[in-house]
């Protein structure tokens, strides 16, 4: 076990590196750029131009940039390239590598004195508003878990409930509709659903179908300053406010991802059922609903928590569709609007913390059930 | 497996001896595998369905847009006008679209065209990448498999819609950009086959004929295609349909935010993404049917994808 943890995390280290280094290059390959927002502007000479590109190191060559970018290379340090021949000439300065106090330069701030770099949580700033992209992204990410979390515990329930009814009360009518339902879910895309929900609640005025506070009603947007003064003086208002706002994205999330996620229950459902353990205890004359819900439900959860456990990096970006929607003002709204405005910064870090978050998870979730059954030997 | 189904003959149905000794002849008619797969195919009510389905769209693909053609210079002449547009009537069954009106029913038959075209071309992509990439790492192995697997890890890692998205904002600037969208489609669209192969692969390249292959002395690239690939070919067939699904799904979202196909172009999600601006007018119809459009058609080729797995499982029986 401790053997297999281990190899685990060792094959998650390289994984990790091809994904900074994918997300760093296709960035850099890209069209547009830094230098893109004053490409048309008159009054930027180029020397001016060369100036900034110097000043941000943006004239080195990319092993250097992506050096400094992670974390690895101190960019205080001359960036000499050491030698003249094509191959070595892209590597960096043997001094680079060490931060202010002489030790490598990504190690912790504490020890090495750096503060640059993914690995000190420094992901640079926004093209667009100079904001650190950390700082941005956090501010997105309060929307996205709000949405995230209210979602996924009503998904899940319902997934629950109908995957058991179903494989409990195996080709019934029930279950007929519960296939129906699960195929049409499968089949719906998102943003339509959101559309038609648009239509049925938000032109009559029923619900509010975007952003996450009422605009005529709240002082500044969700998470600004005047907005918590305001939060503070009237909770219940502020509450009952973001509370509306949630109703339609949170169904549309809700109706799209239990169309999969109850079919995985009433699979795991049905093999639970099937299993030896349950006719033991039909046969020792235990009601039906223990069996069910002790003895078949509780080893049915482990492969559905672990899917659920799969899915959660994704929720931090996936709600991608819906945010967009329903101008959910999270990461997934931040994503498009970066995207319009080729402001990369904010993407490689959001790529990013995604990745790693999957990477963590997979790791996390088969760790996590390579010790809650003892069958699985590694 | 092709092999079994061609050393031992399938009996039909009703002709399997009920008892020893009774006289009956062996072998009446040895299937392939594919006919096989299609007598199982053929009781999947769902699947034929569903087949039925998507050939009327295919049809409706090819010659609808010759019976009513789209042209996005070209306005049509309106006797009176109504900016929000017009519910369905008889002369249009689908409505009239708001600013333009033009026939909502013209613009889902001409995407039909376009929203499969990308669907399924997309998809030969990804799975012809994916199936070579799989190959080579399932049969040679080694320090190659562990790259390319890797590449695979790092690719699946990503959030694939944003890239997809960054991607189609990025390279598919230009007018007429349908296969630049086709083509990030199939280079974002292939990890899922890859492993898939390589998993068939790595169980297959085991079996018995390919050691015989190998002790004869076939080339290894005459082995892989020959040999190993048409016996892995129908799970990847059936990873194939839901990847259709998953693409025609996907074009229309990315269409809808503006980055994917040009607006020119009548995909169902351009239909979709010119639709928002009228939310506020209440005209329902527009939006409506081209996601009906896309819903069936996702949902034919599910049941395709359902059928062929069922007709390819040599457990379940014809």
């Amino acid at each position: 076990m401790t053997k297999y943890a281990i190899r685990r995390i060792a094959q998650a280290v390289p994984v990790l590196f091809g994904i900074s280094i994918a997300v760093y290059l296709v960035l850099l390959l890209a069209p547009g750029g830094p230098t893109q927002k004053f490409a048309q502007n008159p009054r930027i000479t180029p020397a001016m131009r060369a100036q900034f590109m110097h000043a941000w190191g943006l004239d080195q060559p990319w092993p250097i940039q992506y050096c400094r970018w992670v974390g690895i290379c101190n960019p205080d340090t001359n960036p000499t390239v050491i030698a003249d021949t094509p191959i070595l000439n892209h590597i960096p300065n043997p001094e680079s590598f060490l931060g202010p106090t002489g030790w490598p330069n990504f190690l912790p701030s504490g020890i090495s004195g750096a503060s640059n770099g993914v690995f000190h949580g420094d992901f640079g700033y926004s093209i667009d508003s100079g904001e650190p992209v950390m700082a941005r992204i956090a501010r997105g990410a309060l929307p996205t878990f709000i949405l995230a979390s209210f979602a996924l515990v009503i998904w899940l329930i319902v997934a629950v409930l109908i995957g058991v009814t179903a494989a409990v009360k195996r080709y019934s009518w029930f279950d007929q509709a519960a296939t129906i339902f699960a195929y049409v879910g499968f089949a719906m895309p998102t943003f339509w659903l959101g559309i038609m929900l648009i239509y049925i609640f938000g032109v009559p005025g029923i619900l509010p179908v975007s952003g996450m506070t009422d605009t005529r009603s709240t002082p500044g947007a969700f998470g600004s300053d005047p907005y918590w003064v305001y939060f503070g003086q009237h909770p219940i208002a502020a509450i009952t406010d973001v509370l509306r706002h949630l109703v339609l994205p949170v169904t549309t999330l809700v109706v799209v991802n239990i169309a999969g996620d109850s079919r995985f229950v009433r699979a795991s459902m049905l093999e639970a059922l099937s299993q030896d353990y349950v006719r033991t205890a039909k046969a020792k004359g235990l009601s039906n609903r223990s069996v069910t819900f002790k003895h078949a439900l509780r080893n049915a959860m482990l492969p559905v928590l672990t899917n659920i456990g799969l899915e959660i990096p994704f929720l931090f970006s996936g709600a991608l569709v819906t945010e967009t929607i329903f101008s959910w003002p999270g990461i997934g709204h931040l994503t498009i609007e970066a995207t319009g405005k080729f402001d990369y910064p904010i993407l490689m870090g959001i790529f990013l913390i995604t990745a790693v978050l999957v990477v963590m998870g997979n790791l996390i979730a088969d760790l996590a059930y390579a010790f809650v059954d003892p069958r699985i030997k590694y | 497996m092709a092999l079994d189904a061609g050393l031992s003959p399938t009996p039909d149905g009703q002709q399997v001896p009920d008892a020893l000794g009774a006289d009956y002849e062996v072998g009446l008619e040895s299937l392939s595998q594919w006919q096989l797969a299609w007598k199982k195919f053929k009781k999947h009510r769902l699947a034929l369905i569903g087949l039925g389905i998507l050939t009327v769209l295919a049809l409706v693909a090819v010659i609808g847009p010759i019976l009513i053609p789209f042209s996005f210079d070209r306005v049509p002449k309106v006797d009176v006008p109504v900016a929000a547009g017009r519910p369905p009537s008889l002369s249009h069954p689908f409505g009239e679209t708001g600013g333009l009106q033009r026939d909502v029913f013209q613009l889902v038959v001409n995407g039909a065209r376009w929203s499969l075209l990308i669907g399924f071309s997309s998809m030969f992509i990804g799975v012809i990448i994916g199936t070579i990439v799989g190959s080579i790492a399932g049969y040679l192995g080694g320090f190659l498999d562990n790259i390319l697997m890797r590449i695979v890890d790092v690719m699946l890692s990503l959030p694939l819609l944003f890239v997809i998205l960054v991607a189609a904002r990025f390279f598919a600037g230009a007018r007429d950009n349908v296969w630049t969208i086709v083509i990030i489609f199939g280079v974002f669209g292939w990890m899922g086959v890859a492993r898939l192969v390589r998993s068939l692969f790595l169980s297959i390249r085991e079996r018995e004929f390919v050691e015989a292959a190998k002790a004869v002395g076939v080339r290894d690239r005459r082995i892989i295609f020959k040999h190993i690939l048409p016996n892995a070919l129908s799970p990847i067939v059936v990873s194939a349909s839901l990847i259709v699904a998953g693409n025609i799904i996907t074009e229309a979202f990315v269409s809808y935010l503006g980055y994917g196909v040009n607006p020119i172009t009548p995909t169902w999600g351009n239909i979709l993404s010119s639709a928002l601006t009228f939310i506020p007018q209440g005209n329902w119809w527009w939006p409506l049917f081209p996601g009906l459009a896309i819903i069936i058609t996702v949902l034919a080729v599910n049941f395709i994808g359902d059928g062929l797995r069922d007709a390819f499982d040599p457990r379940s029986r014809a």
